[in-house]
């Protein structure tokens, strides 16, 4: 939290919002995709990219990227399949809040003259890993050895982010009286918009009550809090405001963004309640020139419900402790007060550790899709991302250019 | 290769060491900054509060609350087939640190935040000794 922080204040550049927008984006297969490997999805989601933007391969000049965790110079391997050289090019480890955090440095890059056209993107293939024999299915693991616990969580029987996100549920039940009714109220806002998009790997309506008959997993959380395996990848485009007018599609303007990292970690002070998500986005909001009050519509990190529940009060869409009730009024749903992972989120559609709810926030900005899907009158987008051992966000404001 | 029906066991660095040796001991140590007082957990070679180097791994009491815990239903190893459902929980010592552990001697549905535990060892095999919470009713019984 801020207040181990003694740095002196900061104000996000005003300078910097408007400035970029997104003009490319794309998407792979998504779901089980066997035989693919996540290199390759990520290609396919990269050239998708390109032709939507209209571009040629040879005019992006910038990538940015955030390889499986074993892929050394991830982006090396990546520009290396799409043939190109370029003039900025990186790999970011912040796991689940790279994605944005990609965004916001090719809008750095590019005001810093360091490139002119940046295609930033993720891909993985976790279903297919996690298929791959009994053991790997069973154990749900997608890292290397390496980088696994060897001590303090692997001789108690604990593995895995589920119950690091469960430990966050739990507090936040005893503190706000939050219960698994809210959690499921998630689930099933985020499946009724799976059903209307049919690239979404879930295809069947859900109640309530068949949140509750799904098996327990780790509880407070049974199957449905728990976001999907998935053979996924995602990217868009960031070029200039000026560059953007001479290219196909709507740009999708890049407002403002922001991080924040909890650094001393997950079970310290209170980061499990109040997330990152709170400093990471008053720092975009500051910089957008923009209230949660502006916000049409919300992707969110959706991990697990709970992650959706907090870090919807950590944005300031209601109090901190009133997220339940919050989701229970339909908030969420479509027609709602702020209709959230309209895609069906990584509870429904896809997980691709953030990057399909960029790709989802930056489409809703450009008002093509069918009434059924579009947020009416959306004029501001807020996504965020989360990750890195549950410690690491970042946030992007999209708008209607 | 392991055993795959034998629970995971420490595989202590050299900054954790002393941790795993004191709890095959029965006892719980963890490092205290000789400089400015403070405890911390897990342990490392500096202190996180003021960056001195200079720390003495001290006797705790043992005693702390559920800062929060989860319930497993799910298997994930094979190891811990007859344990579920098992509690996993974040302890908060008395000094201050928290600590990943189970609670043991009470029923999972009765585990609550807040509730006052007291250390016991778990004997996993010969040499290695796994610290664990009870109810700290229970323990004074």
């Amino acid at each position: 939290m801020l207040e181990t922080l003694r740095a002196p204040a900061i104000e996000p550049s005003h300078e910097l919002r408007d400035t970029c927008a997104i003009v490319g984006i794309g998407n792979s297969r998504l779901g089980r995709v066997p035989g693919v490997s996540s290199h390759d999805l990520l290609v396919e989601a990269m050239k998708n990219a390109i032709d939507d933007a209209g571009l040629k391969v040879s005019e992006i000049d910038g990538i940015v990227c955030r390889g499986p965790d074993e892929s050394y110079t991830h982006h090396q391997q990546i520009g290396a399949r799409l043939g190109i050289n370029a003039r900025f090019s990186t790999t970011l480890d912040n796991g689940g809040a790279s994605q944005i955090l990609g965004v916001a440095l090719a809008t750095m890059a590019i005001k810093a003259g360091m490139a002119s056209t940046v295609i930033i993107g993720f891909g993985r293939d976790s279903w297919s890993r996690t298929h791959s024999s009994k053991e790997a299915n069973l154990r749900n693991e997608t890292r290397p050895d390496s980088q696994l616990a060897q001590e303090f969580g692997p001789e108690y029987g604990y593995f895995g982010a589920v119950s690091a996100h469960a430990f966050g549920a739990t507090r936040h039940m005893h503190l706000y009286g939050t219960t698994r009714d809210h959690f499921g109220a998630i689930a099933v806002a985020f499946r009724e918009h799976a059903l209307r998009n049919p690239q979404a790997q879930m295809k069947k309506p859900l109640t309530l009550a068949q949140y509750y008959e799904a098996a327990p997993v780790v509880m407070p959380f049974g199957l449905l809090d728990c976001s999907l395996r998935s053979d996924a990848a995602g990217a868009v485009i960031v070029t200039s405001r000026e560059r953007a007018r001479d290219l196909r599609q709507p740009p999708v303007s890049i407002k403002g963004f922001g991080s924040f990292n909890n650094l001393r970690g997950w079970f310290n002070d209170d980061n499990m309640v109040t997330t990152a998500a709170k400093n990471s986005g008053a720092a975009a909001y500051r910089m957008a020139g923009v209230g949660p009050d502006d916000v049409h519509t919300a992707q969110v990190y959706d991990c697990f419900t709970y992650m959706v529940l907090t870090q919807l009060e950590d944005y300031g869409f209601c109090q901190k402790g009133e997220g339940g009730p919050f989701v229970a009024s339909g908030a969420l749903r479509m027609g709602g007060r702020l209709p959230t992972n309209t895609s069906g989120g990584q509870l429904s559609e896809s997980h691709c550790e953030g990057m399909l709810q960029v790709v989802e926030g930056a489409r809703q900005m450009r008002h093509a899709y069918p009434a059924e899907r579009q947020v009416a009158n959306a004029e501001i987008a807020l996504v965020s991302g989360h990750g890195g051992n549950q410690v690491c966000h970042s946030t992007l404001i999209l708008g209607r250019a | 290769m392991r055993d795959p029906n034998k629970k995971p066991t420490p595989r202590p660095s050299p900054e954790t060491a002393h941790y795993w040796q004191a709890a095959r001991e029965h006892r719980l140590e963890i490092p205290r900054c000789n400089a400015c007082g403070q405890f911390w957990f897990p342990p490392s070679q500096s202190c996180p509060h003021c960056l001195a180097a200079d720390f003495s791994w001290m006797p705790v009491s043992g005693r702390g609350k559920v800062f929060s815990f989860v319930t497993y239903h799910r298997v994930y190893h094979p190891a811990f087939a007859k344990d579920v459902p098992y509690v996993v929980a974040l302890v908060e010592l008395d000094e201050g640190p928290r600590l990943l552990t189970n609670i043991v001697g009470v029923a999972p549905d009765a585990v609550a935040c807040d509730m006052p535990v007291q250390v016991t060892f778990d004997d996993y095999e010969e040499g290695v000794s796994v610290p664990k919470f009870m109810p700290r009713n229970a323990a004074a019984e």
